[in-house]
């Protein structure tokens, strides 16, 4: 009697792992359009980032965050250290980039419009790591920092998985 | 190094061509038939093999039985987790069945709620009509079927005490919902009287922002992220099996949490 018991209990699961398995076949549909693609030939980096629907997110809750590269890997390219207003008045996002496993990172400067709100992370869709390897390392000189209640505005991407 | 089981003189290879039609049913109808067992089930989905249409409706009717054990567990009072206000994510995370550059915002005032099938009034709403129902709030977690989860805060409309309201028949098996983004979506009736299934108009205490699902879309604690339709423009409660866009792609219809 509990053997039988047991033994219905151990097919169900068993049905739920295949139903899981069917299913993981399935779940790469999801990816038919992907996310986070680069702006689109000929758009201004403003103009690509207005086109993402644009929302308003609090400074300091970037702070920390990490920084997506928009493949299916989602490799992280660094995390949120600063968000800071250059020269000319655009508004940069500090990327402590590159090195490995949180070591020998340098910061660099990346434009807000060239990056995008993916849930708690960021995602940089404009520039590719070779792009980004490229990059001057961040001096702050004339750059002023954006206070963290500050409200900015930044694009929006689907997930990139 | 040669295998010591290998045979002296191995079988002429011409066997295989004598017996061909004998051992491709061997493969497939024999395997497929009779060796339609659990285990083998497991590794067969376990590696990239082209599915024959028999596996795939074996799995599909496993996966239905998934569903109606689900529904079986499912306890109509047990409340999903809830978080304090400041865990809300701002903004919320945007997800679809395409990026976010081919969302169509809808005009909110011209935009009316259908309602259809087993209910009393078939009036359509206004989002004011729906304003003017009492409000509901909850923060809970939104958790995708991909493995990504988020905390967000929603307010709107109980679908329980708008289903009371249209005088809907609550003993109908379904509830579905079309959109504006063609993404229908269908839930049980039992999750759709739920305490934290609602109809919700606003996201952080502001009005729901184009990208997630402005005037008005589902949102429920106790159903994964893509039975959560964004710009809802029609319900309708029914006992046909109503379906829906993942659901039609083989994913399970219940996908309870």
């Amino acid at each position: 009697m509990v053997r039988g018991y047991l033994s219905a209990v151990a097919s169900l699961l068993l049905a739920f792992v295949c139903g899981l398995l069917a299913f993981a076949g399935a779940a790469h549909a999801q990816s038919a359009t992907p996310g986070g693609m680069p702006p689109p030939p000929g758009m201004s980096l403003a103009e690509s980032a207005a086109v993402r629907f644009p929302q308003p997110v609090r400074v300091g809750d970037l702070l920390g965050r990490q920084v997506l590269r928009p493949v299916e890997s989602q490799d992280v390219l660094g995390r949120v250290r600063r968000v800071v207003r250059d020269q000319n008045g655009q508004i940069m996002v500090v990327v402590n980039f590159g090195g490995f496993l949180g070591f020998g990172t340098r910061p660099i400067a990346v434009p807000a419009d060239a990056m995008v709100l993916l849930g708690q992370d960021m995602e940089i869709v404009a520039f590719t790591p070779n792009q980004l390897q490229q990059f001057p390392t961040f001096s702050p000189s004339g750059t002023t920092d954006v206070a963290d209640d500050t409200i900015i505005k930044v694009g929006l991407a689907k997930p990139s998985h | 190094m040669r295998s010591p089981f290998r045979p002296d003189f191995p079988p002429d290879p011409a066997i295989l061509d004598d017996h061909k039609p004998l051992i491709r049913s061997l493969e497939r109808r024999g395997l497929i038939r009779g060796g339609l067992s659990l285990g083998a089930l497991v590794m067969l989905t376990g590696c990239d093999v082209r599915r024959p249409e028999a596996i795939e409706s074996a799995l599909l009717a496993i996966s239905r039985l998934n569903d109606g054990v689900q529904a079986l567990l499912f306890d109509p009072k047990k409340l999903a987790p809830t978080y304090p206000d400041s865990m809300i994510l701002r903004p919320p995370k945007f997800n679809a069945y395409y990026d976010v550059m081919d969302v169509k915002p809808v005009n909110g005032t011209a935009w009316r709620l259908e309602v259809s099938g087993l209910v009393a009034d078939k009036r359509a709403w206004t989002v004011s009509d729906l304003q003017a129902l009492p409000q509901t709030s909850m923060v809970i977690k939104h958790i995708c079927v991909e493995g990504w989860s988020y905390i967000g805060g929603w307010t709107g409309v109980a679908l329980r005490l708008f289903l009371e309201r249209v005088g809907a028949d609550l003993r109908a098996k379904y509830v579905a919902f079309k959109t504006a983004d063609n993404y229908p979506s269908s839930i049980d009736m039992a999750s759709a009287l739920h305490p934290q299934t609602l109809l919700a108009l606003e996201y952080g205490g502001e009005t729901l922002a184009d990208p997630f699902g402005f005037p008005m879309r589902l949102r429920t604690a106790v159903k994964l992220g893509y039975k959560n339709p964004k710009w809802v423009t029609a319900i309708e409660v029914t006992n046909d099996y109503p379906g829906g866009y993942w659901e039609s792609l083989g994913f399970p219809w219940f996908a309870g949490i």
